[in-house]
């Protein structure tokens, strides 16, 4: 982000800085795609340079930084200064907090903004773990799947704590938006990890029927479809023997409309050893009108053909599946 | 020319709608039915001789714009435009030096400065303070060496691989730099990339990386950058492309009925697959907008497995024109301005889809198989 050059003063021309001599970069002979800089910006890295080399830890060093860091905030040896000379002024890093909360809307997904964030709160330690919490919301609020965000959100969580919230959290997003791919996976993090609830086994049951219901609401969402397939990951037997999945899949073919997760997660059942009763035939040959090409007696076959219809920007996939499919009995 | 801020190694996350990048169907003309070598090669020679200064906040990744730029240039079958001497010299110029073998277990790393705006002149005593590499840098400077090829054979290797050991975390991931820094799957992938480049691998103990990567697996199939975070396109190709290096997966897997594999092939290939959106492009998360660089990132994690057969190249293809740049390069959306690191993951898409007068792609290292291969 360029400073206006109208409201900056150059460096050169303030008193405080009067005794520093920059040091240019050297971009040395024959220097391949060489950058445009703005005057500013050049004379900012200048300055930078001649603290950086001579180790100078002051006030002014840290106003320096920032900058240095407004113009150029990927710069990673700036931000690591930056910790130096905190350090070494044994500076208020509530401050500290306050400066990157002020940045973080133009700076919300700079990897070097968020691990100082993380490296601030590591030494402000549990007493920061609520506001904290509460700022990433903010954050968040604005892009609700910012992926730095999640993950510094999973840090603070797991290293200081505050789960207690954390669920209802993910339910509020998923109300605004039940499509939020992040909030969904920010859920099985939580059921699985946090220590108020019992981990994912225990919390199965009353997850796949919130997954259900997200389902029922908007088939044509994938994401609560992978959740579902998700709360029981390694245990391939027991999805295959609950109700409730089978069930939605037939519901939602039944409505004729949205169907293709729901014939995905079938064929998914099917392959592993899935016994269908006849209403899953009956709602899948519902699904194919015509008499040209009927449909495999083979169920599993049957759904990879209607996909290669439906879902016919991935109709190479689905012939591939159909020719993997053991050859029926 | 793009004038938000990114980090070239970000890209693959930032994928916000930010207002100054939504695409706008007024400023869209219609889109150029073909792809326009020309016009990208202009672009392309136009960076390699002067960065316009929107590029001024991304300096200190500067090896790797020279990397899309000149790795751009070879796909492009444009390498001629470069005088590879010039570059081979320059990019050695940033390597950071050891004074001596005892100082290889310093903690620093001792790979490549990715600009000159850290790496400060020594003092009267020839001490370097701020003598150290950066792990993208490197991956990016041993990249581009091989692009105009030189012979990797020649450099202090040694002083590569035994410092890098240093990045490599408990868990088994990577840091990019020993002063400090995130741990995530990119770094994995520069380790075994450089690695791989080297021939060597004392860069890193290739197990602890694995368990690292497969912890990265997450319960849709793909992969998250680091454990438990949401599959994503970008990690989910650094996962399956250092596994390939380091040599845990084989070349072209769904081919060869491999029933088992140390990551879940068929949940991942499933995720994959579903990635290709309505419009033809790919998407980087589900339930995101389609973005020109995870044609790249999701398309060969395909080709890898050997599954790129199964897309639909028509509709990417289509897809991919519509974020082709009347300036020349690629954005991230259609009708949005064109950068760097788009225009190189656009390049690279079109490679894969075998486009006439583009050089074939080595998948898991992103750059040219001639390069790769070291035939230039």
């Amino acid at each position: 982000m360029d400073s206006d050059e109208g409201d900056r003063e150059p460096l050169s021309r303030r008193a405080e800085w009067s005794d520093v001599i920059p040091l240019p970069q050297d971009d040395g002979p024959n220097p391949v795609v060489p950058i445009a800089y703005k005057e500013d910006f050049r004379e900012t890295m200048d300055y930078f340079r001649a603290i950086y080399q001579a180790d100078e830890r002051s006030p002014r060093a840290l106003c320096l930084t920032r900058e240095a860091i407004l113009a150029n905030p990927g710069n990673y040896t700036v931000w690591h200064f930056r910790r130096l000379v905190l350090q070494a002024l044994n500076a208020d890093l509530y401050e500290e907090l306050d400066f990157l909360q002020q940045i973080a809307n133009s700076n919300a997904k700079n990897y070097q903004l968020w691990h100082h964030r993380r490296w601030v709160i590591e030494r402000l330690g549990a007493d920061a773990r609520a506001k904290e919490l509460e700022l990433n919301k903010e954050i968040l609020s604005r892009d609700t799947k910012n992926y730095h965000a999640w993950s510094h959100r999973r840090w603070v969580l797991q290293a200081l704590g505050g789960w207690e919230d954390e669920l209802d959290y993910c339910h509020c997003l998923l109300e605004q938006d039940v499509f939020n791919n992040s909030a969904w996976n920010q859920r099985y993090f939580v059921i699985t990890r946090s220590p108020f609830l019992g981990g994912l086994k225990a919390m199965r049951e009353s997850e796949v029927r919130y997954t259900v219901k997200a389902i029922l609401a908007q088939p044509i969402n994938e994401s609560p479809w992978r959740y579902l397939r998700g709360l029981y990951k390694d245990d391939i037997e027991a999805l295959v023997n609950d109700p409730q999945v089978f069930s939605v899949c037939l519901k939602v073919m039944n409505t004729k409309s949205n169907y293709i997760f729901a014939l995905i997660m079938l064929l998914d059942l099917l392959c592993n050893d899935f016994q269908p009763s006849q209403e899953f035939r009956d709602a899948v040959d519902a699904l194919w009108t015509s008499d040209t090409h009927p449909l495999d007696s083979d169920l599993a076959k049957a759904i990879c053909y209607i996909l290669e219809h439906v879902d016919s920007l991935r109709a190479g996939y689905w012939m591939w599946r159909k020719s993997k499919l053991p050859q029926a009995a | 020319m793009a004038a938000r801020e990114w980090n070239p190694l970000d890209y693959d996350v930032e994928e916000g709608e930010e207002e100054e990048e939504t695409p706008s169907p007024s400023a869209l003309s219609s889109p150029l039915p073909y792809f326009d070598r020309d016009r990208h090669v202009a672009f392309l020679e136009m960076m390699y001789n002067l960065m316009p200064y929107h590029y001024q906040s991304q300096e200190i990744n500067r090896l790797t714009l020279a990397f899309f730029t000149i790795s751009g240039l070879h796909l492009l079958q444009a390498l001629d435009r470069v005088d590879k001497e010039r570059v081979a010299d320059w990019v050695l110029s940033f390597q950071a030096h050891p004074r001596s073998k005892a100082e290889l277990n310093n903690g620093q790393f001792y790979g490549f400065h990715g600009s000159r705006t850290s790496q400060l002149p020594p003092d009267e005593n020839g001490v370097s303070a701020h003598n150290f590499g950066h792990l993208a840098s490197t991956y990016c400077a041993l990249a581009i060496l091989k692009n105009v090829g030189f012979n990797l054979s020649t450099i202090d290797k040694e002083s590569i691989l035994i410092s890098m050991r240093n990045l490599q975390q408990p868990d088994g991931s990577f840091m990019p730099v020993h002063i400090g820094a995130e741990t995530d799957l990119r770094f994995v992938y520069c380790a075994a990339a450089i690695c791989f480049m080297l021939e060597d691998w004392r860069g890193m103990d290739r197990e602890k990386a694995k368990e690292y990567i497969l912890n990265c697996q997450s319960y849709d199939g793909g992969f998250g950058l680091t454990p438990g975070l949401e599959s994503h396109g970008g990690g989910t190709y650094c996962a399956v492309a250092s596994l390939r290096l380091m040599g845990y997966i084989e070349d072209d897997l769904l081919s060869k009925n491999a029933s088992s594999s140390v990551v879940n092939v068929p949940l991942l290939l499933d995720w994959c697959m579903q990635r290709q959106a309505a419009d033809g492009g790919f998407q980087g998360r589900a339930n995101k907008p389609s973005d020109t660089c995870y044609a790249f990132w999701i398309g060969a994690v395909l080709r890898i497995l050997g599954g790129y057969k199964f897309i639909d190249k028509v509709a990417l293809h289509r897809f991919l024109l519509t974020c082709q740049s009347e300036f020349g390069g690629f954005s991230k959306y259609p009708g949005t301005l064109p950068d760097i690191y788009h225009s190189y993951y656009g390049y690279t898409a079109f490679s894969l889809l075998e486009e006439p007068g583009l050089n074939p792609l080595c998948a898991e290292l992103g750059m040219t198989d001639l390069a790769a291969l070291g035939i230039i």
